[in-house]
């Protein structure tokens, strides 16, 4: 009795291809001959699929080449841009430092960023500190802090008020900071013998007195950039002893790993509790805290602690 | 062919859809272009031939030796339109796949223009018992990608334990084995 091919395999007994009748084993002859002809075409499909995939992996290795050295260049250009915004960072006037003492913490986020502070000098012989905020990070924001610092620098010659200062700072800048559609925070203060004028938009300030008391700006003004209104300036007295807190958002906002803010009152509270200290020191403590509490760095960072002499 | 000649010929969207689908099958189309221009396309529309040569080129511009990949593309277009598509109510055996494709339900059922642009997709010759048969083509399309579609058709009932369609010396002559 003669077997199918197909009873001959599911026998997976090869002793019974002798049993395979004459039409049968042509079928096994062209089954094999069949197989053979899938098992090139897939061989060929495999081999020219490999090909495409190494030379797939060159033109992404010379990419990474290429990449890299785009990279090296952008690193580059930056660290002359981070060293160009830190060039452009004052140091404290001769004047001023008779009169108060001063210390900074300034960090950019990235190489360079959008958080600017600067120390003017007026021209009734008095000066003043501004610290702004530019929305935004990285490149375009440390731009717009160049262009402000050159618009500040022209106006200081021609104002003694915070107020006509950020009123003619807004007014020149306005169209370009729409334009290119960013806008800053101002915390402009003016350093009287007996106090000071501030113009706060969008800035934080803690005025912290020798009696204890304690004063935080007003900020009910608005940002660079977003309103063409007159700003309204604030006086307080500052007498020796006093201390002035100008900081931006970027410790303030920042977060731990529960989501909880930094906050305001808890920066505050770590001046106050050294407020005896060196403002170097405060500065520091504030910085400690602020390290020790938060998650990581979210943005840029300004602090300005100035006590009065 | 040229393009003002493309211009004037139109390709059904099943065949678009099942050679775009065949190439994702096959994961030899690569980035999110390719993808978004595959997932554009709709089984009932019919597409200018240039589309068509856009589609293709999505291959041939991937691969050094890209004809295996064309064969293969067409033995898995065939396979999908047999086992997921009509393919499986339209034949029953192998070989009458050949009579089907170049029947009036086949090539000519899935392009629309002047006959002079279109082509032919005709059997000059068919031997049954001897399993051979002869294909002349004259489609716009790639010989490469035919060879598939013949060999895929021929396969996809799996009544035929060998399948073969080589060229000759006429590019435009396809030569069927099949047992």
């Amino acid at each position: 009795m003669s077997l199918t091919l197909d009873e001959v395999l599911a026998q997976n007994d090869p002793t019974k291809v002798e049993q395979l009748s004459k039409e049968e084993l042509h079928r096994l002859f062209w089954r094999f001959k069949g197989q053979q002809k899938t098992s090139d075409r897939d061989k060929a499909f495999w081999q020219s699929t490999n090909e495409n995939l190494k030379v797939a992996y060159e033109r992404l290795d010379e990419q990474e080449r290429e990449l890299a050295r785009a990279y090296g260049i952008i690193q580059e250009d930056l660290s002359v841009a981070h060293n160009v915004q830190r060039a452009l960072l004052p140091r404290v006037l001769g004047e001023m430092a008779d009169e108060i003492e001063v210390a900074v913490y300034h960090k950019q986020l990235t190489e360079v960023g959008g958080d600017y502070y600067d120390f003017f000098r007026l021209p009734n012989n008095r000066f003043a500190i501004g610290v702004f905020d530019i929305s935004g990070h990285g490149v375009s924001s440390a731009l717009i802090t160049a262009f402000l610092k050159a618009q500040f620098m022209q106006v200081m010659e021609h104002f003694d008020s915070p107020q006509g200062i950020v009123e003619w700072v807004n007014r020149t800048s306005f169209d370009f900071l729409r334009e290119v559609r960013k806008y800053a925070t101002v915390n402009l203060v003016t350093f009287d013998p007996d106090g000071i004028r501030y113009v706060s938009g969008g800035g934080y300030g803690y005025l912290l007195r020798a009696d204890q008391s304690s004063h935080q700006f007003e900020k009910k003004n608005h940002f660079l950039g977003l309103r063409l209104k007159p700003y309204r300036e604030f006086s307080l007295p500052f007498a020796s002893g006093d201390i002035l807190a100008l900081y931006t958002d970027g410790m303030v906002e920042a977060q731990n790993k529960q989501g909880i803010d930094y906050s305001v009152r808890r920066l505050n509270d770590v001046i106050s509790r050294h407020r005896n200290d060196p403002c170097e020191d405060i500065v520091a403590r504030c910085v400690e805290d602020y390290t020790a509490f938060r998650a990581q760095d979210t943005d840029d960072i300004t602090l300005i602690v100035v006590r009065r002499r | 062919m040229t393009g003002q000649q493309d211009s004037t010929m139109l390709v059904h969207g099943s065949l678009m859809v099942g050679y775009a689908q065949a190439c994702k099958n096959l994961n030899i189309v690569a980035g999110r272009a390719a993808h978004a221009f595959i997932d554009k396309l709709e089984i009932n529309n019919w597409y200018p031939l240039e589309q068509w040569r856009e589609l293709e080129r999505l291959v041939l511009r991937s691969y050094g030796r890209v004809e295996p990949i064309l064969v293969r593309v067409g033995i898995e277009m065939m396979l999908g339109w047999y086992h997921y598509g009509p393919g499986r109510s339209l034949i029953k055996h192998g070989a009458s796949f050949l009579h089907f494709q170049t029947g009036s339900q086949g090539f000519t059922s899935v392009v629309q223009g002047a006959p002079e642009v279109i082509g032919t997709f005709d059997m000059d010759f068919y031997d049954r018992r001897r399993g051979r048969a002869v294909i002349h083509s004259t489609t716009p399309f790639n010989r490469w990608m035919e060879r598939g579609v013949l060999i895929g058709g021929l396969s996809a009932p799996g009544d035929l334990d060998y399948v073969d369609v080589l060229q000759g010396d006429d590019p435009d002559l396809l030569h069927c084995e099949f047992h």
